[in-house]
């Protein structure tokens, strides 16, 4: 089989484990995301494909081989750090072509590929430069192109976004996926930023409490979770009790019965979580209750401007309803209200 | 108006006011006094070692200079050769104080290891062990040796005194240098033995140049261990300066001193410029 694989993947450190039980398999040429909050161990399983930690238990595969003995130098991947690591003794030119120099090409051939990846990164006439006189989103650019300089097999990106500002982060990620796409190159990054993993990865795969929580495209985590802790850690959600009453029905806390999508792996009387998204919550002045429509009080209005989100109280749960502007009922605090869930909305959580 | 602010509120916080000004300056004289001192009693026209000197000239330094050229019989040894011994000592003493102190520091910082905070002790100990313990302890053992070392039983012992220097400059260098640099030019392709040389080093280099300064300053100025470790044929120009004291008392000593107290300034102008303020630790 093509591709990386990770095989039953785990890393201790005397008693404390960081990441135990990891089964993946990442394809060729995709960007893989390692999304997860801090301390889940998303870095460590980078750093154990670079081969710069040891595993504990398992087996890393590439195209069939394995690659668990080779050191990091030998492994011909390519890394960003989180803080890029550039040599701040060498000029930008000489950090792209140290990779190469170490291979031993040619001084011309060094110069001819140094050439052609400043141009990619379109910081041409910074060669000569001392990195220490770039700017955070140009020494982002080089690190890139030091990181590819030697043609790698994988590419691993260290939340390498972390230390530029919030606008500069957002034009990067367009401008690696851009780069990603166009080498073809398989790539994974870890970050704890769930809309750059969004907006830049084919495949994203969840990290937390030290294992695989889900694996699947984006929208794939977003709409379906896996879980409770995917549920919570992508997007916003509400996350509420309810008990499980036959034929695709729950109730909530209050009594009130809600239609949800059947799911057979729950029995009658089981307590479940479900979430519903705040963008599908439906608000409107208060009408009699039919359906998956109930009724509810509101308890708080952030208005942002762009967005406006209602807290509601309803059936004894606290729900958040995200609308636009033009969708505004106008309602506001003590406000009784009606509620809309539409039942494909629902996701009963498995436990 | 700032006139009256300044009334109501006294100081700033980081203004001082005149009382420091006047103690820093004074503390500063202390310490100044005792070279002042040597520098004036070099000029001094007279004949014995009275402060302040009844007379102005220049007759020690001709004395100075006549010594180095030629010694007259009374000297043991010339200074020539005490100067070549003492340079000799103190570029050895360089080298090899640094070949250790730069492993050394990149295992204290790099790496966890047993023992670890006992190394750190150990490696300062020589700064605060007595000096004449020492040599006599180092005295002994040399004696001890089947064979008759020289010239690098004063390297050895001059080592031992640097060595907290060198690995203390080169340690603080280190701390500087993020182990993501070392792994960046692990996964470029460079093995740990390249990455180190590649990119470790380079990044440690005022560190290492201020370390072997050090070293040098130390080694050259070295008196108290080394007296009990010179022989007749090899001393280094403290050893001689003192022992010509001893001899025959005279001023000559003072335009020597001027002479390595200018070097000494030299080196230390150089190591400031070479580093920065504040970059190197004592």
């Amino acid at each position: 089989m093509t591709g990386l694989i990770l095989e039953n993947v785990e890393k201790h450190y005397g008693s404390a484990c960081a990441v135990k039980d990891v089964n993946l398999h990442l394809p060729e040429g995709k960007l893989v995301c390692f999304l997860g909050p801090s301390g889940c161990g998303k870095t460590t399983l980078l750093r154990m494909i670079a081969g710069l930690e040891t595993l504990t238990g398992g087996e890393i595969r590439l195209d069939g081989e394995d690659i668990g003995h080779i050191p990091a130098h030998q492994r011909n991947f390519g890394m960003v750090f989180q803080s890029l690591a550039l040599f701040p003794h060498m000029t930008v030119g000489e950090n792209i072509a140290y990779p190469l120099k170490l291979r031993g090409v040619s001084k011309a051939d060094q110069q001819a590929r140094v050439v052609e990846l400043l141009e990619l990164i379109q910081l041409q006439e910074m060669i000569d430069r001392p990195v220490a006189k770039l700017s955070g989103g140009q020494r982002q650019r080089v690190a890139i192109a030091r990181a590819i300089a030697s043609r790698p097999k994988i590419l691993l990106l260290d939340e390498p976004l972390s230390a530029l500002d919030a606008k500069l982060r957002e034009s990067m990620q367009v401008e690696i996926r851009q780069l990603q796409q166009r080498l073809n190159i398989t790539t994974i990054m870890v970050t704890h930023d769930q809309r750059e993993a969004m907006t830049m990865a084919d495949i994203v795969v969840v990290l937390g409490e030290h294992r695989v929580q889900q694996v699947g495209t984006p929208i794939e985590i977003y709409r379906h979770p896996a879980n409770e802790f995917v549920a919570d850690f992508i997007g916003s959600g509400n996350i509420f009790p309810a008990t499980a009453l036959g034929n695709g029905k729950v109730s909530l806390p209050g009594g009130d019965a809600l239609q949800v999508p059947i799911c057979s792996s729950i029995v009658v009387g089981e307590k479940v979580k479900m979430l519903i998204r705040p963008e599908d919550l439906q608000l409107s002045q208060p009408q009699a209750t039919a359906g998956n429509r109930l009724l509810g009080k509101v308890t708080f209005v952030r208005d942002i401007g762009a967005t406006i989100e209602t807290t509601v109280e309803c059936s004894g749960v606290s729900f958040t309803a995200l609308s636009t502007p033009c969708q505004d009922v106008g309602l506001s605090v003590g406000n009784p209200v009606s509620v809309t869930l539409p039942a494909e909305a629902c996701r009963v959580l498995s436990a | 108006m700032s006139t009256l602010i300044k009334k109501r509120y006294g100081l700033l916080p980081g203004e001082t006011g005149k009382f420091a000004g006047i103690l820093s300056g004074f503390i500063l004289l202390l310490a100044v006094l005792p070279i002042l001192t040597m520098i004036v009693m070099s000029f001094s026209g007279a004949s014995n070692l009275d402060f302040p000197p009844s007379s102005y000239s220049l007759q020690w330094y001709k004395a100075a200079w006549h010594t180095f050229v030629s010694p007259d019989a009374s000297d043991v040894l010339s200074l020539g050769k005490a100067m070549t011994t003492s340079l000799m000592v103190a570029c050895l003493t360089m080298v090899f104080a640094t070949i250790v102190a730069v492993p050394a520091a990149y295992a204290l910082t790099r790496c966890e290891f047993r023992g670890k905070a006992v190394a750190l002790q150990l490696m300062s100990l020589p700064l605060v062990f007595p000096m004449v313990v020492l040599g006599l302890a180092l005295l002994l053992v040399f004696d001890s040796l089947p064979f008759q070392i020289t010239t690098s039983r004063l390297v050895i012992a001059h080592v031992i005194l640097a060595l907290p220097f060198v690995v203390k400059n080169c340690t603080a260098a280190m701390l500087s240098i993020g182990s993501e640099v070392e792994e960046a030019a692990q996964m470029l392709g460079a093995s740990p033995t390249r990455a180190i040389i590649d990119v470790v080093v380079p990044l440690m280099k005022s560190g290492i140049l201020a370390g072997m300064l050090l070293a040098f300053i130390v080694s050259f100025n070295e008196f108290t261990v080394t007296y009990f470790l010179y022989t007749i044929d090899v001393m280094t120009v403290p050893i001689w300066m003192y022992s010509r004291t001893v001899s025959s008392l005279d001023p000559t000593v003072f335009s020597f001193a001027v002479l390595i107290v200018l070097i000494d300034f030299v080196l230390i102008w150089a190591l400031e410029k070479l580093v920065g303020e504040g970059g190197v630790s004592f």
